[in-house]
């Protein structure tokens, strides 16, 4: 209203006019003046009780109808309890299932890194590393040499942090007496006040702490309420890391796990220089650390942009300093034909690693999810129209009686947030639960409750639900109109309802959607089942995996440790074989470089990688693994440092590099030419990395022979149940030293599944909410179906009643849902073809045009549309026809 | 309301039918708010007892209604007082609600003056 609002003054000036003019009235009619001025107050009743009125009139009136259209809302839903009930669970599953996955997607891949300023923090990356050096990450890691030469350009970055983990998976603490297993990191003395991470207790480090090497600790506040019960006194602890004591000077903010993706960091301490302490608790090479090894790139870099300066302004001070340091070592300068790496800045506002393993998968069940919200409130929205549609009558009433088009409209809202209420709040229990369940299986460690954004995605997504329940019936129910007050036959006054093409084109929708659904379902079981039903190469059953990280003083102490440890294992009893391996088999890590064949570096025929995994062994290593050895022979006890080296290649190897002749007897060796071995045997081609790898050349060295020797992981083939060799294992290993724990331990055959377990989850979700669809299309079908039977039971009657027989009413009905059915599938399929399409890079061993995965969507679809159809045709078959005349 | 005697044969207003009756009120030209009341009072043989306080939060609903307007005036006998006056949207909701109270009450008086009166069940 444009019109100004009327001040409560004026109101007042108003009654006391009134009250004057009734006086004067009176007087005239010869009262007294004393007299008629009380009787002008008495007819007026309470005066400031009516300027109160006036004053609350807008607010009251408006809480009064709220409160009334509440209260008869309630009522009218608790008339038709089932209609509530299914309405409100719908709505629960649909928006619970899209809160879910999108707190996950919220918390892993748009939530900033709980730091202050994320918008100012930028990973460093680099297009490459120079050749000739050893990498962790091709594009994310640097030498220490290149970060000592990058952290000192501060008008670039104030400051530069550097961060790398003591191990590529865990590391050996120990708190009490018996040793335990955490994650640490290695940090700058910058990291927590750079990245402006708060310490509830305690202090962070200093940069003097990591120039001196500082044994000082922080702990993440998960690991300090579960290692610690949160324990006040936690400060100045001692934890011993690789025997190694360090105190405990803080704890890190709630929520603060590291910057480096997966996973969660347990404690961080200053970059150290120490030989237990090196790198990916690396054993030294040719003596050096990861501080003296310029060759080396292991350390991640974040930093925080210097205050003024832009990311172009940052980079361009930087790319300079950065392309000479990554040649320190190596000549200082690229060789011939090489190009110098690029140095660049990516955002740091989330985890990235997260978007890597998570990215894709998640953005698909998103969809996936989002779909099944569709057919969800599709289904309510076809409920309510039913509902209101038999409700018909009762709207024309009360528009008869004088309800405008806005109170009803306002009525059918109040109705439709009250479902939306009840529904969303059920919708977030649901989803906590659904979130904690998703947090286990997808092995995501970071805080994953949901926030203010989810909070509001939720609301977001419940208002357009509700807006959408109030607007849908409202057409239905204006179109009514007064007049069909006076039509009292349930056949003329339901009919055009009835008739009503929009719940078919509905359903149908559904329907397609659910192909697609079922569809995008199959394809990942599908390509789950191929994965599970992989041929490894080995015999994974009876095999147990464990990692040791022992502490390495010399070669020769490091190799007699392991000889002792094999020797003390094997005497087990149980245990069939024992040996020992760098590179954990189905963990995702490998060692990758190019190899010299016969004293040069082989060229490839057409166009194929030259590049070779390469890993250590112990002895028996092919045998324990049940790996055929083609030619030649396994490594063996008598392969010792003093023997002649001794190298096994796989079959790949030998197509590639050794097409000619019998590969055994040739020579191969590191890229640099500093070691060589002899081939001695040829193993079958089998999984290294990951289940669903290709065939890829590798190479094995033997430990005792090689110059290096560190962390291993160790592999027990046993006969009976394979964990229950552990307590014992775990009793040898600390007779050689108390200090370690098995680290990871677990079959082979789990590790191996953990290179999958994405798509097992992907798969698993995937299926479930396939079967939601189905499941809500069958609802929403019966429903419809029903509702029609329902409405044209008097014209069913008048059929019957005119020689139809029940066939063809079953036939009548039946027929309905079979247009809906091939109409469906007619907008499905193609659909589901896009989807499969956009699925392929997610795909194993199926196509995307997978024809079992679409006939099983097929049948599935028709199976959910003939259950859905046979109640409501059975109904209609046994309509007694005089009775439904009856009602006439 | 308190002060009238127990034998008072005038009726409270029926909820809504005052909206109705200050429009009818209205139809003649306008009014101020007293006026209104004695009319309604006058013309209904004073059967109906308005309540005035009612009245002016009647008078204010319609005019947020925008059904009639107001302005400030002198009355006949020379006081301040504020004239409601009759909208075109105002005159076509009297037109409107006048029919609905017409059938309501034939409809009324078709039940009530039918022969067969309720008759209790059982009993």
């Amino acid at each position: 209203m444009s019109k100004r609002k009327r001040s409560a003054e004026d109101f007042a000036a108003e009654i006391k006019a009134h009250l004057e003019l009734e006086a004067d009235e009176l007087k005239t009619e010869g009262v007294s003046p004393d007299e008629a001025q009380r009787k002008a107050r008495q007819a007026f009743g309470n005066v400031t009780a009516a300027q109160g009125r006036f004053y609350m009139r807008g607010r009251w009136l408006a809480l009064d109808k709220l409160g009334r259209d509440v209260r008869f809302g309630v009522r009218s839903l608790l008339l038709s309890p089932g209609f509530a009930a299914t309405a409100i669970f719908t709505i629960a599953l649909g928006i619970g299932a899209n809160t879910a996955v999108f707190s996950v997607m919220n918390a892993v891949l748009l939530r900033s890194l709980p730091v202050s300023d994320p918008g100012r923090l930028v990973y460093l990356r680099t297009s490459d590393q120079p050749r000739g050096t050893g990498t962790i990450d091709t594009e994310q890691t640097f030498s220490y040499t290149v970060y000592d030469a990058l952290r000192r350009r501060t008008h670039a970055m104030s400051p530069l942090m550097a961060y790398v983990p003591l191990s590529g998976s865990k590391v050996a603490v120990r708190v009490g007496a018996e040793p335990e297993e955490a994650e640490g990191d290695m940090v700058s003395g910058t990291f927590f006040s750079g990245l402006g991470v708060n310490l509830p207790l305690g202090r962070g480090f200093t940069e003097e702490d990591e120039t001196q090497h500082a044994p000082l600790a922080v702990i993440s506040y998960n690991y300090w309420t579960r290692r610690f019960g949160r324990d006040q006194g936690v400060l100045g602890k001692t934890l011993f890391v690789n025997a190694v004591p360090v105190t405990i000077v803080g704890v890190a903010a709630q929520g603060f796990e590291g910057v480096a993706g997966s996973g969660s960091t347990d404690f961080w301490i200053p970059l150290q220089d120490r030989r237990e302490l090196n790198a990916y608790g690396n054993p030294t090479e040719d003596g050096k650390l990861y501080i003296a090894n310029s060759t080396w790139w292991c350390l991640r870099m974040i930093g925080r942009l210097a205050p003024g300066a832009s990311r172009t302004q940052a980079l361009a001070e930087l790319q300079p300093t950065f392309q000479t340091a990554a040649y320190v070592g190596l000549g200082g300068k690229p060789m011939a034909g090489e190009k110098a790496p690029v140095l660049s800045l990516a955002d740091a506002k989330s985890f990235p690693g997260y978007e890597r393993m998570y990215g894709q998968p998640l953005r698909m069940l998103m969809a996936m999810v989002g779909l099944v919200l569709l057919i969800a409130l599709a289904n309510v929205v076809m409920l309510l129209v039913a509902r209101n549609a038999s409700r018909q009558r009762e709207f024309s009433v009360r528009q008869a009686l004088g309800a405008g088009r806005g109170e009803l409209l306002r009525q059918l809202l109040v109705e439709s947030l009250i479902l939306v209420t009840v529904g969303g709040a059920l919708a977030w229990g649901f989803a906590e639960m659904a979130t904690r369940l998703l947090g286990r299986w997808a092995e995501i460690e970071s805080s994953l409750a949901p926030d203010r954004t989810v909070l509001l995605f939720t609301l977001g997504v419940l208002g357009f639900a509700a807006l959408l329940f109030s607007l849908a019936p409202l057409r239905v129910a204006l179109a009514g109109g007064a007049q069909l007050a006076l039509k009292t036959s349930a056949a003329t006054s339901n009919a055009d309802a009835g008739k009503s093409r929009t719940g078919k084109i509905v359903v149908a929708l559904q329907m397609a959607l659910c192909v697609v659904l079922l569809v995008g379902a199959g394809l990942l079981i599908r390509t789950l089942r191929n994965l599970e039903n992989t041929p490894l190469g080995m015999n994974v059953d009876g095999l147990v995996v464990f990692g040791v990280n022992p502490n390495i003083s010399s070669l020769a102490q490091g190799r007699e440790f392991y000889r002792n440890l094999t020797d003390k294992l094997r005497a087990l009893p149980g245990v069939e074989s024992v040996t020992v391996m760098e590179e954990r088999l189905g963990s995702g890590w490998s060692d990758n470089g190019n190899m010299e064949v016969d004293g040069r570096l082989p060229g490839v025929a057409n166009g194929l990688s030259d590049t070779v995994r390469s890993n250590v062994a112990g002895p028996g290593f092919f045998t324990t693994l049940g790996v055929p050895v083609l030619a030649g022979r396994d490594f063996a006890d008598s392969d010792v440092a003093t023997s002649p080296h001794a190298g096994i290649i796989n079959e790949e190897f030998a197509k590639r590099f050794l097409p000619n002749g019998n590969p055994l007897g040739h020579t191969i060796g590191t890229n640099d030419g500093r070691y060589t071995m002899t081939i001695v045997g040829v193993a079958k081609d089998h999984k290294y990395r990951s289940i669903d790898e290709a065939p890829i050349p590798m190479a094995w060295y033997e430990y005792a022979q090689i110059p290096m020797v560190g962390p291993m992981t160790v592999e027990l083939r046993v006969h009976g149940a394979p964990l229950a060799i552990l307590p014992a294992a775990r009793k040898a290993v600390q007779q050689l030293d108390p200090n370690l724990p098995l680290i990871r331990p677990m079959t082979q055959r789990a590790q191996f599944n953990t290179t999958i377990s994405h798509q097992i989850l992907f798969a698993r979700l995937a299926g479930f909410f396939g079967l939601l669809a189905v499941i809500l299309v069958a609802t929403g079908l019966y429903g419809t179906l029903a509702y029609r039977v329902n409405m044209r039971t008097a014209e069913i009657g008048v059929r019957m009643a005119v020689g139809a027989r029940r066939g063809q009413v079953v036939w009548m009905i039946l027929k309905d849902s079979l247009v809906l059915t091939v109409s469906g599938l007619a907008i499905g399929i193609p659909l589901a073809m896009l989807v499969g399409r956009a699925l392929a890079s997610s795909l194993y061993g199926v196509g995307p045009i997978d024809a079992v995965s679409y006939l099983l969507a097929v049948v599935g679809l028709a199976v959910v549309a003939l259950v859905a159809s046979a109640v409501p045709a059975g109904r209609a078959a046994s309509i007694d026809p005089m009775r439904a005349l009856r009602t006439e | 309301m308190a002060t009238q005697e127990n034998n008072d044969e005038r009726i409270a207003l029926l909820q809504g039918t005052l909206d109705l009756l200050i429009l009818k009120t209205l139809v003649l030209g306008s009014l101020h708010g007293q006026g209104v009341a004695r009319v309604i009072q006058r013309q209904s043989e004073d059967v109906f007892l308005v309540d005035h306080g009612s009245l002016y939060v009647a008078l204010q609903r319609l005019e947020d209604k925008e059904w009639i307007s107001a302005e400030w005036g002198v009355s006949e006998n020379n006081r301040k007082a504020r004239f409601y006056t009759l909208t075109p949207k105002g005159r076509e909701q009297l037109a409107e609600k006048t029919g609905e109270w017409r059938r309501l009450t034939r409809a009324m008086g078709l039940i009530l003056d039918s022969g067969h009166g309720m008759q209790g069940e059982g009993a």
